[in-house]
Formats: C-alpha cells, structure tokens, sequence
C-alpha cells in the first residue's frame, strides 16, 4: 500500500504542473493574454494623465509581463512549487517575500545606442558598486539599508522604463515619418528586433529626438544598473530572515508557496483566497450534510419500497427540485421571502446584519426580549443561500443510492440471507446499505473540490464574498494571478480527493487491492 | 461477553460533545467582549481627555460664546484678512482668500432636525481597499472622499474652486507655482494639526515613493509635479514642470495624509494594507488602526465599511453618527433590501427607477426619488475611425467629416434614450459635462434629421448606386462598416441593435462585433476598429481635452483613438490648457466645443443623470451639482419622514 501511495504522490507532481501549464497557456492566448488585466486595471473610466504608454510600460514592467511567456511561467512556478532552488527568498517582519532584484529588461537596445559599448562601461560601473557595498550592522539598520536602496531601485528601474518606452516612441515616430511604419507594433512602439530593419536617416527632423532620447535612456540605465547592483549586494548581506528551510544551502530549500499579487485587485492572491475560502467553506459544510442526510435515507426507503406511492413522489419531487433553475429561485426567493412587502421572513444579503458586531455571541434573553445572537444571526443568514444550494442536489445522490440498493437487494446474498431468516430490516440496514456505500463515498470525494470551488449564482444573488464570486472577477478581468492560484488550490484537493478515493476503495472492498 | 458499543453509549458520548461544544462557544462569547471593552475604554478614556481640556479653557476663561459652528459661511463674501496675515506670500501676486469651509446648506436651520442615526449606502461591487491612492475602484474613492479632505474642493452650488484645508492660496500668473496657506484650524481626526509637511509628506513622499503601490497617481504626478517645497509651517509651494491649468486641480484635489500616521508603517504594510485610512474629513473608519503592532485588526473586504463621526472634525460636527456601507451585488436584492429598510440609500437602474415611480403612488411620501445631472455624469458615445484602422490601414468611410455628420444626424438619440434607457437621460452635445461653465448653453445637440444626412452622404459620394438599397461611393464599394461594443451588458446588446437598424434603413451596412470588456484597452490602443462605443466618466467639472482630442494624442497607445485631427481643435486645446484665468479658459472651451461638434469625431450619445433613492427620514437632502453630502444629512426618526418640498 505504502509504495503506491508514495508513487502515486510523485505522479501528482507532474500532473499539477502539466494542469497549470495548460491553464497558463489558455491565458496567454486569450484575446489580450495576460496584459487585458494590465489595462483593464490600468484604464479607468476617465481620460488618463500623462503619455498613458508609459504609465502602462511601467505596469507591464513591475510584473515582468514584457517577457516570454514560458519564462513568465517558469517564474510562476518557481515562487508556487514548495521545493525552491537557489537563493532563498528573505521574508522582513511585516511577512512580505523579498525576492533577489530582476534583470532590467532590454540592455542590449540602449548598448547599441551610446556609441563606444557604454553597456561595458555599465557592467564595470556595476561590478565596482557591488564589490565597495558594505552592508550596514546586522539588523533593524542592515533593514534599513535594504529598504532604502530598495527605494532608489525601483525609482531608478521606473525611470530607466520610462525613458526606454519613450525611446521607442521616438523610433516609432521617426519611422513613421520617413515611412518605415511597418516596423511599428500595435502599441505605437518600436521593438528592439525591429531596429536591424531600421533604415537610419540623420538628417531627418524626427531623428533629433531619437538621439535626445537615447541620450536619456542610456543615462537612466547607468543610474538604474547601479542602483539594482546595489540592491542585489545588499540582498546578498541577507537583511532579513531566509524564507524556508534549506537542504542544500543556496542550491535546494523547501519554503510555503507564494500564490502572487493580484494585478486587478492590487492585493496578494494568499489573502484574497483566505478571505473567500472560509465562507465558500462554511455555506458547504452546511450545505452538504443537508443533501446527505435527505437524500440517503429517502433513496434507502424509495428502494426498500420500489414502486410504492413514496417512491414515485419522491422521486418526483426531487427531479422537480432539479429543474429548477438556481438563478430563478434565488430571485423568487430575495423577491418573496426575503421582501418585507411579502414574507419578508429572512435577510436580503450578506452574511450577518448591520448590528451583528455588537450582538453577543449566543442566543439568550436580555432585557429586552429574545435577541439572536451572532451565532444564530449568522444561521438566519445562511438559510436562502443554503436552501438554494441544496435543493437541486436531492435528485441525483436519492436517486444513485436507490439504483445502488436495488442492485444489492435483487443479489444472491440477499435471498440467501432473507431464507436463513433474517429480519429484513436488518437485511436492508446490516447488508444491503453498507454493501451500497461504495459507490456514495466515492461520489462524496468528486464533489468535495467543488466544495471549494464556490457556486457563482448563489453568491451573486445572496451578495456572498465567497470563491465563486473571487473567481469569476477573476476571469472577467484577465486576472491571471487568481485564476492560476485557484487552479493550483483546486488541483492538489481534486488530486488529493481521488487519491483518498483509491484508498477508501481497497479500505472498503477486500476485493481492491494495490499490492 | 464482548462489549458492544450500543445505544448508551452513542447518547453518553453526544451528552459529552454537547457539554465540550457549549464550553467552547461560551469561551468565544467571552472573548467577544473584549473587543468592546476595550472600545468602550478607550472611548472613555478619549472623552475624560476632552473634558479635562475643556476644563483647562474654562479655567482660563477662554471659553467664548458661540465658537466657531459651521454655518453656511460659504455664501457669504470672501472674507479680506489682515495684511500681516499675509506674510506667507510671495510679493507681487494678489493672493486669493478663501471662504470658511462650511456645510452648503446648514443641516441646524431645517425643521426636524437631530443629531445621531445611521445612514446605511449600498456597494454594487466589494472594494478591495480603502487605502488612499492605493484603491482600485469607485468605491475605495466613495469612501476615502468622507474621510480624507484635500487642499481645494469644489463648491457644490457654484463648482467653483474653493479651499477646503486651505484658507489661501497665490496662483503664478504664468501657472508655474502654486504658493498655498492652510487653515491654521485644520487638524486630522487624532487632534494632530494639518502641517505643511503633512502634504510635502503626502505628494513627495507617498504617492511619488516607488516603493508604495500607488502606480497610477503616481505616474500622473511624476509627469507634471516639479517639487512641493515646505516654506512654512502652514505655507507650501508646490513647482510644475509645464504651466497647465491642470496644475491647480492637482495641487490642490489629492486627499492629505496625516505623515503622523502614515511615516510609521511599512510600505509592505501600506501596500498590503486593507483599511490604512486616515484623514481630517468629517468621518473616520470605525476600524482604526493605530499602530503597525495592530495591523491584523484592520478592516478587511467581506465585511461592511463602517464609519463613525469625527468628533474632531475642525469645520464642525456632521450629524450622523455613523454611515456604513453595505455589499449587494444583486441588482434586486439591492432594491428589496432598500425597501425593507436595510439601507438609506440606493442606485436604481433606470427601468426600477420609473417602475417604482409608476407602480406606487405613494412612493415619494416616504422616499426621495432623485434624477439630476451633475459634474460626474459621464457620457456616452460612439467614436468613428477617422484615420488609418490598425492592422489593416484601412481608410474607413469616416473620413470624411460630411460622413460623420450624417451619421451624427441619423441616429434618433431622443428615441434612442427613450427606448433603450427608458426616458432618463439627456442628449449629448460635445464632451463637456452640461451642468459645467465649460459648456456652452447656447450649444445644442444636432437634431435627428434622415434627409440632412442623406444630402450629407450624396455630397460625399455615397448613392444607392445599382438601387439594391445599400450606397455606393463612385468606385462601387458598398458603404460598410463594423460597429464594436464590450460584451457583458444588456445595455450594450441594445444600443447595438438600435445602432445597426437605424443605420440599415438607411443604406448602410452595419456588422457588430462584440468583445470582451478585458480586450477593449487592448482595441483601442491599436485602433483596430471603424466604430466603437464607449463612455468616459467624470469626476471634476473640467478635464483636459489634450488626452482625447489633440492630434499629438493620435499616436498609437494614446487616447485620441478616433484619430481625429483638427488644426483648429488644437490651437483651442493649447491655449485652453495655458490659460489660468477660469472664465477666460470656459470661453477657450465653448470655442473648443463647438470646433468638436463641427468635426464630430464622436456621435455624442447621452449624459447619464444620477439616479437615486433616499429614505425620507433623512433630512437636509439635496442635489448639488458636485453630487450628494451626506456629511451633511441628519436622521429625523425611524417613523417621521421630511414632507416633499423641503
């Protein structure tokens, strides 16, 4: 048993990452790939400030999008695979992740522009500034120190993007002036390829403004090359705390995965889901025992009397429930149940009420009556969202245990023990319904990943800040980060899930084995 | 005998888990009260701090007969301070003095008044932040406008610039400087006065600091700030690279951040932050963080935003005791809830608006019914490719500025708003919000006219040529275009429809294409399409046209995605941008606006009024034409509502 476990847990590994290739790959070539949540968070409503390429180059630079897609996913991977190589990340008190300082992007178009290799000088420049840093005390000053060389980085790094995009605007002019704008791409730039193709005319007014602003670019670079060598030499004093345990010392660590920040949301994915999860969680845990506990004993019965009126009502009803849609009946329910022009006999929205936060958190009776407490508060709350989860589940699970009973009823075993004499409700209890268990615990471990998953439609309806909600606006938006963070999330527990499956399988039927 | 588990015991041990799962929920009821406890002391604690303040000025004697009450200052004259007073300012530029800050309508003089009550709003969407400048959306900025004041605001009655921390201020002739005083009363809700360093701190330090993720008031900033420069306590300067008009609405519109405050967390807090939200406006969060120590009980989204008045608050005292706002993302339950007194206020959408208008008789007994437009009613429209479409190169029919019109002139707004927006709504006429100086009144839209545009269309070559009812220029290319919109809305579907069959009765050739909303950017900045609609949003009376309308802006990734240009727009842009002067720069823009119409880059379609629903509880609810002011309504009773009419 053990060895197929352990096997089957390394197959997991090239599973999940095939998966999220594949869901990374989808992303990437959706219409407007990962940057449609670049400008979706990056244009409001309203007319921007500014050369808006700029603002967006500086976007795109900030999460790396500029990169090749596999390289982007490579990284990804990196920070989400709990077994990490090469330098250790270094986590400060606040519990941000500092990672070593990326490469600056494109060296090689301002290299070709400052005359005599200044990228040489550059590079120099940067060995010199690394090799003089001396790293502060150790501690809250060495912290220090990072923080703000950290700060010079990353001006410097803006300032160095900035003035590369206005480069290739520049060109992008200057081409289109002297009718090359072939060469020009969707976003009104000139990409570093391009420049091969590049026909140069010095006499040409536009060119002026090249010059001026390769001038600049090289400049900035200096600036930002030195600044980020800085940077990179004071990381390497480590100011703070290596993230993880390490195995091999600056080669192989084990550390917690880093799920990412959210560009739409402007937050990091970790919190978003620990946010939702726990709600999608609770409406579950309610939710799923209901169906169980309704349908088991109602299949049970329709089967043991197969045919009578309770089993065509039964079954009626519950493939009724079925058809209706969860969309309909959420509004039915808000606009009937919850109205007070109606019923009004539960909340609209949300989860608890305004004065919850005051409430105490048990039942009881004050001096003013009976008052709910938080407790129950949260209970009435739950009960629109619940009863419209729940209801479509009957159907299926009533109507699998009567066809698993039935099976086991009309069996050999059953005559025999039904001729020993048997009472027959030990019959359907002792035999017939544990022998019919196993296909319902096998279904009850596919449907626990949709546990996570969140239902969309309940949560809009019942404003619910639950997954389905978090992901859905994640795909509205392009929102990568979240979208990959749930896939990841969904994947190891629906892998767990059939795992725990297997198990249970030869657990439960001696007949399974995996020896 | 074998001991078998039976019914006894299954009851013995439920009996047991029964008494565990008690114990344990009364432990977390004990702990709740801890929480509130400490609030409860700490409120104490605040309120023997001021009584014993108070006692110390009763001790001294200094204690006048009415202080300083907000009263509807704001309507009286500037008042002229001293000339010693003035010694903050640089000589030589006259320096603009600014009425006491003020509630616009005083909430004391309305019959029914009270003070305390909760004012409940509801959210269409969760906000993710409420961290100034760092928020992404509409409501993290909802919010922060109650918390956070800035140096200038907009007057509601007049939208007028007017100063809000600020008593004074000098504008460089030349638009070069900005030299401003705040008031010496002005202090944030921890009692702290509102310094110069304060908005050195908040523009230099803050939103221009790399490490905070304020990217997109950032790059705004970098592009146009010089330096904010600390001259004294009270007086700074702040240095612009260029001489804009723009310059002012920046320097003096970006919330205030108490440096106090803010200079002791880290920028992995503030970026991480939910609710980091503190300023010197008439409410602040319930939630407050004080110290980085107790960050994890910092108001996180799930939960309502709950604000509770600044009993500090330097201007005067707002009503209300608390506002909250709620979450509901459903467009029913929003209503339903409204009606079942779970919230003050709500947006209904234009068909619940009327419905309920119409259905019930009595409605506006107990609730106002709100439609009005003001300084943030966007507006809609469709914008016509008049240069080279992306990928292609295409020329489109829309060249030609006699085509635009024609499109302009076919297209039935009136029915338009009618059928697709029930009736609320008004045609728009150029890119300037209506209720703002910097349109022109005596502009109005053009009128639905099918013949016009049939001339229109003759003159610039396109005929039903070969008579199979669609036109033709003199090549025999068939008039056809592509009108894109963003998928998603139902609104959209419809504009859609009505578009192309307005268009198809007259010969034209209209096939949609509908994209997602992720990929809309994306089209625009490539101008890869004929015809695309589209709205901006507002939120000042006046913007910049340069973004949209000058030909610099053609480039591609830039905002004049229409890539319409007009020598004469840009002479107007240039010299509007230039000029300091308000009401001679509200003359540059009519001129502007008209130049527009003539070219009609864009067939204006319609201003969207704010559409709202109050309960009539409230009192002092009125429509300015700068929004609503909730800091100024008070709560009448649960049963009294405020009669019609006042």
């Amino acid at each position: 048993m053990l060895p197929y476990i352990s096997r089957r847990l390394l197959f997991m590994i090239p599973t999940l990452i095939g998966m999220t290739l594949m869901v990374y790959t989808l992303i990437a070539l959706a219409p407007g790939g990962f940057s449609a949540s670049a400008s979706a968070a990056a244009g409001g409503g309203s007319p921007a400030g500014g050369d808006p390429r700029i603002a967006e180059a500086k976007f795109r630079d900030r999460f790396l999008l500029d990169e090749p897609v596999l390289v982007q996913y490579g990284r990804w991977l990196a920070r989400v695979f709990p077994i990490k190589f090469g330098e250790r990340a270094q986590i400060d008190a606040t519990g941000e992740r500092i990672y070593p300082p990326a490469a600056l992007p494109e060296t090689m178009m301002v290299g070709s522009w400052g005359g005599d290799d200044p990228g040489r000088a550059v590079r120099v420049a940067c060995d010199m500034t690394r090799s003089a840093f001396v790293a502060a005390a150790e501690g809250p000053e060495r912290q220090a120190q990072y923080r703000a060389l950290s700060r010079e980085a990353k001006a410097g790094r803006e300032a160095f993007v900035g003035a590369l995009t206005q480069l290739r605007i520049a060109l992008a002019e200057y081409a289109t002036a002297t009718k090359q704008g072939a060469l020009v791409d969707r976003r009104g730039e000139l990409q570093a390829p391009q420049l091969d193709h590049l026909v140069v005319d010095e006499s040409a007014s536009t060119w002026a403004a090249v010059r001026m602003a390769a001038d600049t670019a090289t400049a900035t670079y200096a600036r930002a090359a030195g600044a980020r060598a800085a940077l990179e030499a004071s990381f390497e004093s480590r100011p703070f705390t290596q993230a993880g345990i390490g195995i091999l010392p600056g080669i192989l660590s084990v550390g917690a995965p880093d799920l990412g920040w959210s560009r739409t949301k402007n937050r990091p994915v970790g919190s978003l889901i620990m946010e939702a999860l726990p709600v999608t969680l609770l409406i579950n845990v309610v939710a799923f025992p209901l169906i169980y506990l309704v349908s088991i004993p109602t299949g049970m019965l329709a089967a043991a009397r197969r045919g009578s009126l309770f089993d065509v009502i039964s079954g009626g009803v519950f493939i009724a429930l079925w058809s209706i849609p969860v969309v309909w009946a959420g509004v039915l329910a808000v606009g009937f149940l919850a109205s007070n022009q109606y019923l009004g006999l539960f909340p609209v929205a949300g989860l608890h009420s305004a004065e919850s936060s005051s409430m105490a958190f048990l039942p009881g009776w004050g001096p003013s009556g009976f008052s709910r407490g938080w407790l129950l508060d949260l209970g009435w709350h739950l009960v629109l969202p619940v009863v419209c989860l729940v209801y479509a589940g009957f159907a299926v699970l009533s109507r699998q245990t009567r066809a698993a009973m039935l099976d086991n009823l009309n069996a050999d075993y059953v005559r025999t023990a039904k001729a020993k004499g048997v009472p027959r409700h030990d019959i359907i209890l002792r035999h017939v319904f544990r022998n019919s268990l196993l296909p319902l615990i096998t279904m009850f471990v596919s449907i626990f990943p949709a546990m996570l998953a969140g239902s969309v439609i309940v949560e809009k309806i019942f404003s619910v800040p639950g997954m389905g909600s978090l992901m859905l606006e994640a795909i509205s938006l392009h929102d990568a980060e979240i979208m990959l963070a749930n896939t990841v999330m969904i994947g190891c527990v629906s892998l767990m899930a059939l795992l725990l499956a297997d198990i249970l399988y030869a657990l439960a039927d001696p007949r399974v084995s995996y020896a | 005998m074998q001991n078998r588990f039976g019914i006894k015991d299954f009851l013995v041990l439920l009996l047991l888990l029964a008494i565990l799962s008690t114990q344990w929920l009364a432990m977390i009821q004990r702990d709740r009260q801890w929480p509130l406890l400490q609030t409860v002391a700490d409120q104490v604690r605040s309120l023997e701090e001021r009584l014993a303040a108070l006692d110390a000025r009763i001790g001294q004697g200094a204690l006048t007969t009415a202080g300083t009450t907000a009263s509807s200052q704001s309507t009286a004259a500037p008042p002229v301070a001293p000339a010693s007073s003035a010694s903050w300012a640089r000589e030589g530029v006259p320096i603009s003095w600014q009425p006491e800050p003020g509630f616009a309508s005083d909430p004391t003089k309305v019959p029914g008044f009270r003070v305390g009550g909760e004012w409940v709003e509801v959210f269409e969407g969760q906000p993710q932040k409420l961290t100034p400048y760092l928020y992404a959306d509409v409501y993290g900025n909802r919010v922060v406008d109650r918390v956070c004041e800035s140096m200038g605001t907009f007057d509601p009655k007049t939208m007028q610039l007017v100063g809000a921390l600020a008593d004074a201020w000098q504008i460089d002739p030349d638009g070069e400087w900005i030299r401003v005083h705040i008031n010496e009363r002005a202090k944030f809700s921890d009692g702290s006065p509102v310094t110069s360093e304060d908005v050195r701190w908040t523009y230099e330090d803050f939103i221009l600091n790399p490490a905070i993720d304020a990217d997109r008031s950032r790059s705004t900033l970098a592009d146009i700030l010089d330096k904010v420069e600390v001259i004294d306590d009270l007086t700074v300067e702040f240095k612009f690279k260029d001489a804009l008009f723009t310059n002012i609405l920046i320097a003096l519109g970006e919330p205030i951040l108490p440096k106090r405050y803010y200079a002791q967390f880290e920028a992995a807090q503030i970026n991480q932050g939910t609710g980091l939200l503190m300023g010197s406006g008439p409410y602040m969060l319930e939630q407050r963080v004080a110290t980085p120590a107790d960050l994890a009980a910092q108001w996180t989204p799930g939960q309502d935003v709950v604000l509770v008045r600044n009993s500090n608050w330097w201007v005067g005292r707002a009503p209300l005791e608390r506002q909250r706002f709620r979450i509901i993302k459903d467009d029913l339950a929003r209503l339903v809830a409204y009606d079942n007194n779970e919230a003050s206020m709500v947006l209904p959408t234009s068909p619940q608006f009327n419905a309920l208008l119409r259905d019930r008789a009595d409605f506006e007994k107990t609730n106002y019914a709100l439609k009005w437009v003001n300084m943030r009613s966007g507006y809609s429209f469709i914008a016509w490719q008049c240069g080279p479409r992306g990928e292609t190169g295409r020329m489109t029919p829309f060249v030609d500025v006699r085509v635009r019109k024609a499109m302009t002139l076919l297209l039935d707004r009136e029915k338009m708003i009618r059928d697709i927006w029930d009736g609320i709504g008004m045609v728009a006429k150029g890119p300037f919000n209506p209720e703002s100086p910097a349109s022109d009144p005596s502009l109005s839209p053009l009128a639905f006219d099918p013949a016009g545009a049939a001339l229109l269309l003759t003159a610039a070559g396109w005929e039903d040529r070969n008579k199979d009812g669609v036109l033709e220029n003199a090549k025999g290319e068939k008039f056809e275009f592509e009108y894109t919109y963003a998928t998603g809305g139902e609104i959209s579907e419809r504009i859609a429809r009505f578009v192309s069959d307005a268009y198809r009765k007259a010969g034209i050739e209209v096939t949609t294409r509908p994209i997602d909303w992720a990929r809309y950017q994306d089209l625009l900045k490539s101008r890869d399409f004929d015809a695309i609609t589209l709205a901006w949003s507002a939120n000042s009376p006046e913007s910049d046209p340069r973004q949209t309308f000058h030909s610099e802006s053609m480039a591609k990734g830039r905002d004049n995605f229409s890539q319409w240009s007009s020598p004469e727009a840009d002479m107007l842009i240039e010299k509007g941008r230039r000029t300091m002067d308000p009401e001679t720069r509200m003359l540059v823009w009519h001129e502007l606006e008209r130049t527009i119409a003539e070219g009609q880059p864009y067939t204006f379609i319609r201003v969207a009024p704010w559409l709202r629903l109050i309960k009539r509880n409230f009192g002092n609810v009125r429509m300015y034409k700068t929004g609503l002011s909730p800091e100024e309504y008070f709560f009448a009773g649960s049963t009294s509502s405020i009669k019609p009419g006042t």
